[in-house]
């Protein structure tokens, strides 16, 4: 019985006659790999067109994501010091190439990388509109963030893996109770304490100087602790006891097992506090006088964009350019060592 | 070569008497059998090496956390029911003795018979600052005779700019699962997307800003004549604005809800940008995770892709989702520094909450630590119980 139905169900599939158009749109949309009624479409046909597609929308957020770095370099060679074209307008034209003709018969000995070299001479430096220290300049703000990026990082680092081993690999007594007091600090929202970490700062004369950028990352980061500490339980805990065995002592495990056998997480940790610290803001901007000399390069950044070179931000985006380029290259070489690293930890940053 | 032979000897002579010894050491013990004692002992120096070292490692860790976020939350707690300045002197001292230094209202009235100003006698108000919070106002929003309460404008602004978290995770998704489909040169382009993330904001937000200018690049691009930026003046308040009829009761003549509006948008639109890279990352991890054989079943039991991404990979996916909503609900929360680069010194029309805060503790001479603490700890109480809303959103879905 249900066979029978079954067969005329196929009989009466059979008869229908598909209009030549209806059979025309079915080869096309096979040939994009969309099975229809009259015609079927091979899996690979469809795979094919799908990654097209897929590649189309990449292609397109890429450049999406990709375009204002472009902008941000072309610009850095646009000449916007020019009164008579009015400044900032010389980018407004500019869409893919550096607008590099200056349009004026004022404009004297202007080269390709002048922004750079003013950015480099004069945005940083003391003057009528830009409140600067009297000894800073360029170099001093690169100097800064270095001091800044490099220093609490490598510490911190190695304070967090030490404290990583601690809670990962010896037991001792209470250790799951402070490991739970470390990750119940993270619940407290950066903010919230913040204006009270001043008054304490101010009280240990650490604001306007390099200490408040430095000494608090000396001590390490938690969460930095905890993602080294979930990488070293996947080490084989065998190593220890048999260093262990042999007589060497924590120290001298943790300084010629941990520290190697880790430093793929703790690689990745230190760049990406890196470029935290590198690209620090707030830090700067809330703790440093914008008249001290002890200002990191962001901080600067915004000071001079908004004193001399607000109607000539050619310079400005010479330094934006300068403040990333740094961080851009660590991230090209080590990009694998990181993406890496966040996907294992599932963190964004 | 006699030489060599005698060290041989010597060295052999030497190596058998370490032998008797240690099997004569190794009888003793066990015909004294008294193994428990010394055992004991050996197990408690492991111990002690153990806890020494396990403390020291962790100590400059556990010190830097209980400085700079335990201690710093207990006197911010403490600060918040003073009155403290920075000129009053040194913060320990003055929080211990809090009894003496409770916020103290300084009443005053103008008498008005002889105009001599008359001061009340003080009186104890420890939460000055929590009232504050609530009634402090802002005179004439945008130049016009409208008040409006103050933590609302910001708070406000702060939730605006959170509409970015939904946008910015349906497009990670599209791109994460875009990403996640077998083709070459996958990794590539998570690289490239991840690049913004990387980049300094202020870097980022002076290009924008230059970007959006209103004869700028954008609007060449989508052949509009927009004023993304401009906070000030009515020409930006947007359509819906009639000066014909300016009436401060009317919702769309406040001028807080339509100037910046755009450049709120604007600050919306970069941090979705440079945030994107990140929660692709995330949601690639987490796609990489999905069950594999159970999307094949699917597949062969005739499902669409459609289907099978609903049904499978989004279940498979909701902890890496919840995680991400919360993180970015508690960093949204906090944002500061976007807007405050965008436009400087436009504070109750785009800023942040956060902004407020740093305005009460941290900014000029006339600050008071004492306030920005108060102002602080109602942002970490909003952000505690929006955290706990969702825990208790997400079991409930579980049940």
């Amino acid at each position: 019985m249900n066979n029978e139905i079954k067969q005329n169900v196929q009989s009466s599939d059979e008869e229908v006659h598909y209009s030549s158009f209806r059979y025309a749109l079915g080869a096309l949309l096979a040939f994009f790999g969309f099975s229809s009624k009259t015609h079927h479409a091979s899996q690979k046909r469809a795979k094919l067109v799908g990654d097209i597609f897929v590649y189309i929308i990449l292609l397109f957020g890429a450049f999406l994501m990709i375009y204002p770095f472009w902008w941000m370099l072309a610009g850095s060679f646009a000449y916007t010091a020019d009164v008579e074209v009015g400044g900032n307008a010389v980018l407004n034209s500019m869409t893919w190439w550096p607008s590099l003709s200056t349009g004026s018969t004022t404009a004297t000995g202007v080269s390709l990388f002048y922004n750079y070299k003013v950015m480099f001479t004069q945005a940083f430096v003391k003057s009528e509109y830009s409140n600067f220290n009297e000894n800073f300049n360029y170099w001093r703000a690169l100097l800064n963030n270095l001091i800044y990026s490099i220093v609490p990082v490598v510490v911190g680092v190695i304070t967090s893996a030490s404290a990583a081993f601690s809670f990962a690999k010896i037991n001792w007594f209470g250790r799951n109770k402070v490991f739970f007091f470390l990750l119940a600090a993270i619940m407290v929202p950066g903010a919230s304490i913040t204006s009270t970490q001043y008054a304490m700062y101010t009280e240990l004369n650490m604001t306007n100087n390099w200490s408040v950028l430095v000494v608090p990352g000396l001590f390490g980061s938690i969460m930095t602790a905890f993602f080294i500490r979930q990488f070293l339980f996947g080490l084989p805990t065998s190593i220890i006891e048999a260093a262990k065995i042999d007589g060497a002592g924590y120290f001298r495990i943790f300084c010629s097992f941990i520290l190697p056998l880790a430093m793929p997480a703790i690689m990745a940790q230190g760049l990406l506090s890196f470029m935290g610290c590198w690209n620090n803001y707030v830090g700067s901007y809330l703790f440093i006088a914008q008249d001290s000399e002890w200002i990191n390069m962001p901080h600067a950044m915004q000071v001079m964009s908004n004193g001399a070179y607000k109607g000539n931000q050619g310079p400005v985006i010479a330094a934006s350019v300068m403040c990333v380029l740094p961080v851009l290259i660590l991230f090209a070489c080590f990009q694998k060592l990181i993406i890496g690293s966040l996907m294992l930890t599932g963190s964004k940053e | 070569m006699e030489n060599q032979v005698s060290v041989n000897d010597t060295a052999a002579d030497a190596a058998r008497i370490a032998e008797n010894e240690f099997s004569a050491a190794v009888s003793e013990t066990a015909e004294n059998s008294v193994p428990p004692k010394k055992k004991k002992r050996r197990i408690n120096q492991q111990k002690l090496q153990d806890n020494l070292w396990g403390w020291a490692f962790c100590l400059p860790l556990l010190i830097g956390t209980i400085w700079f976020v335990y201690a710093a939350l207990i006197m911010a707690l403490m600060l918040s029911f003073t009155g403290y300045r920075l000129q009053d002197g040194m913060l320990t001292e003055y929080l211990a003795n809090l009894g003496d230094h409770i916020y103290q209202n300084q009443g005053w009235y103008t008498d008005p018979v002889t105009g001599q100003i008359i001061e009340l006698e003080a009186t104890l108000d420890p939460f000055h600052w929590y009232k504050q919070i609530f009634t402090q106002e802002v005179l004439g929003v945008g130049g016009t005779s409208i008040n409006m309460n103050e933590m609302g404008m910001y708070l406000f602004n702060t939730v605006f700019y959170m509409i970015g978290i939904p946008i910015g995770m349906i497009l990670a998704m599209f791109f994460a699962v875009c990403m996640s489909r077998d083709i070459k040169g996958g990794s590539v382009f998570r690289v490239l997307y991840y690049v913004p993330c990387v980049a300094s904001t202020i870097s980022i937000v002076f290009t924008f800003k230059l970007m959006f200018q209103q004869e700028g690049v954008i609007n060449q691009i989508l052949g509009t004549n927009i004023a993304w930026l401009k906070t000030f003046g009515p020409e930006t308040w947007n359509h819906l604005y009639r000066p014909d009829n300016p009436s401060p009761s009317d919702f769309m003549n406040n001028p807080f809800w339509c100037q910046g509006f755009l450049s709120k948008i604007v600050i919306v639109i970069m941090s979705v940008w440079k945030g994107l890279g990140g929660t692709i990352i995330l949601y690639i991890a987490g796609l990489s995770g999905v069950n594999a054989a159970t999307k094949e079943a699917a597949q062969i039991d005739g499902a669409s892709g459609w289907k099978i991404f609903w049904k499978v990979t989004m279940p498979d996916l909701y902890p890496v989702i919840f995680y991400n909503i919360v993180t970015s609900v508690i960093g949204g929360l906090q944002i500061y520094a976007e807007p405050e680069l965008f436009i400087p010194n436009a504070d109750p029309m785009i800023a942040g909450y956060v902004a407020l805060v740093y305005k009460y503790g941290i900014g000029g001479s006339n600050t008071s630590p004492a306030a920005g603490a108060a102002y602080g700890l109602f942002l970490a109480v909003i952000i505690f119980i929006l955290t706990l809303f969702q825990f208790w959103l997400d079991s409930r879905n579980k049940d």
